[in-house]
């Protein structure tokens, strides 16, 4: 188990926004994340990546109990992400964004730049590396944020949304961006509300309603459950569905 | 070398000032703007790279004002021998300060910041050992040329200028190595740096001793040029203004942003005083709140910026300011 998730809730006042949720993610793995919105999904994400500090429970990388860690030291042992909202630093250039996280295994300025590009030419980035990263539309900065979580070589990259806005022709070439990060051994979580993304990535679905896990599995059967049809789509649709398997 | 060319003939031409424009008026001008250009530098290094806009930063240079003048009143040794003393006092004050309230966000921090000023102003007011309301004075009469006593500004004009390349060469050095990078990021956004691993609050209160020490420097000279030091002139709201506004009027985050606003404001502020005396006091304040408005409202980034859009507009391929 590279990260694990020992029944984390989060409660913000009386409100559990994550209920009890545990979750093995396997070395190598794609593990999809889905859900409807306000499921929390996100606030999990943030429970794993450090920016939450769980009500309860506890959260493991590589049998390490990093629960309390901040979110640098969780990236210093090789827990990466991507912000679901890019949160792109728009004072500089798009190497410079992604010399920040190259930084974060060298502390030469030099080494820290020629990483960085080298990683921007793997997203297919390098053409706008001395573009001020401002001037970058969505995909642009959906992308860097890839590029900047890859340049602090990572063991897991945690992707919230990485697809969101995109065109279906920028969601492809994004998929075999994923497939090509995955290809090089880094495992991978992604919480996404596009099915067809999570359906052709992943080879596992947890499926979050109203802070739970109610599903588990592969796309294809986790997509059939009436109860992940009924959190979609409500009860009509749920009984209909069930009926017509029967 | 051609990115040396422009800071070297920019500095031969500062260099050459005093000499050129040789009034005694003239040359204390230009000492001022040094001196102020060195105190606002270090100010920018964490109002300007790392964002945490500080307005509290008269206390560090009031730290090295009195260390200076209480080395001279208290153990008869020459001022500049309190230098070490005072940016000491600074950088313990920074780390003190600095931790709870860099932990604030935005405007919460520059509050906080500005009560401890205010605190620290009132603890001098009413310590005898640093003069109280009177204040501390400098020797005379130079007893030796270590008293850095004279009558003209010129001798201080080539230490301040000596200091302020220092200075500028340390932030430099700095805005292109590691942790000028993290600064950058810190001020872009903090939760995206901390995701790549930058240790936020470490880095913060590093830019923010580093800067805590170089203008406790600034005082030390200040103190040691006036040869006296007073709750007001060392431990003032006005004096954290003036450096604040010097970087954001020459433009924040900018190596070279402090010294052009301190180019300006100094020079507007001594002449309006000159023009219109001791009635020209209260005008520097509405000065100050006039650039502070018209800043905010037509150019946030400080003329520097304005004036790399506009070089960037005409030659579009030297985006890569930062790089080589």
């Amino acid at each position: 188990m590279i990260l694990e998730a020992r029944g984390v809730t989060m409660a913000f006042g009386s409100f559990k926004a994550v209920d009890n949720a545990t979750v093995a993610v396997r070395e190598g793995e794609i593990l999809g994340l889905i859900g409807p919105n306000g499921a929390g999904k996100s606030t999990f994400f943030n429970c794993l990546t450090g920016d939450l500090s769980p009500t309860q429970g506890s959260v493991h990388f590589r049998s390490q109990d990093v629960t309390r860690l901040p979110p640098e030291a969780r990236a210093a042992l090789g827990i990466a992400r991507s912000f679901q909202v890019p949160l792109t630093f728009e004072g500089m250039s798009v190497l410079d964004n992604v010399m920040i996280g190259a930084f974060l295994r060298t502390a030469s300025t030099a080494e820290a730049r020629e990483r960085a590009r080298a990683v921007l030419e793997r997203v297919g980035l390098g053409t706008f590396a001395d573009v001020s990263a401002r001037s970058l539309g969505t995909p642009g900065r959906k992308r860097l944020e890839i590029a900047r979580a890859l340049a602090t070589e990572p063991k897991v990259l945690l992707l919230d949304e990485a697809m969101a806005g995109l065109t279906p022709t920028e969601v492809r070439q994004a998929i075999d961006l994923v497939r090509s990060i995955h290809a090089s051994g880094i495992t991978l979580v992604i919480v996404e509300h596009i099915m067809e993304v999570i359906i052709t990535l992943a080879e596992r679905v947890m499926v979050f309603h109203q802070g739970r896990e109610i599903a588990n599995g592969s796309p294809a059967a986790v997509t059939r459950e009436p109860q992940v049809i009924e959190a979609y789509l409500g009860k009509r649709a749920a009984r209909a569905a069930h009926g017509a398997t029967q | 070398m051609r990115r040396a060319l422009w800071p070297a003939v920019w500095f031969s031409l500062i260099g050459a000032y005093p000499l050129v424009w040789h009034t005694a008026f003239q040359q204390r001008l230009g000492a001022l703007v040094l001196l102020y250009a060195v105190a606002a530098s270090a100010w920018n290094i964490v109002g300007g790279y790392a964002g945490q806009v500080s307005v509290g930063h008269v206390v560090f240079f009031g730290c090295g004002a009195y260390g200076a003048l209480a080395a001279y009143t208290h153990l008869g040794l020459p001022p500049i021998a309190g230098l070490p003393l005072g940016m000491l006092a600074s950088v313990l004050i920074a780390s003190v300060v600095g931790v709870p309230t860099l932990r604030l966000s935005g405007h919460y921090f520059s509050m906080a910041t500005i009560a401890v000023a205010e605190l620290v102003r009132l603890i001098v007011t009413n310590t005898q050992f640093l003069g109280a309301a009177i204040g501390l004075s400098g020797p005379t009469v130079p007893r030796t040329v270590m008293d850095l006593s004279f009558t003209s500004s010129l001798p201080y004009y080539y230490l301040f200028l000596a200091v302020l390349v220092g200075t500028l060469a340390l932030t430099w050095w700095m805005e292109n190595s590691r942790m000028g990078h993290y600064l950058r990021a810190i001020k872009d956004s903090e939760r995206a740096a901390r995701s790549l691993g930058v240790a936020a609050g470490r880095y913060k209160l590093l830019a923010f001793m580093l800067s805590a020490a170089l203008t406790a420097v600034a005082g030390s000279l200040y103190a040691i040029m006036f040869g006296f030091v007073d709750p007001e002139s060392g431990l003032g709201i006005l004096t954290s203004v003036k450096m604040l506004l010097m970087s954001a009027l020459g433009g924040t985050g900018f190596l070279f942003g402090p010294l052009v606003g301190a180019a300006i404001l100094v020079p507007l502020e001594e002449i309006s005083n000159n023009v219109f005396g001791s009635a020209g006091r209260g005008l520097t304040f509405v000065v100050y709140g006039a650039v502070i408005m018209l800043l905010a409202r037509f150019q946030p980034g400080g003329l520097l910026e304005l004036l790399q859009r506009h070089v960037r507009r005409r030659l579009p391929k030297t985006g890569a300011r930062r790089d080589p």
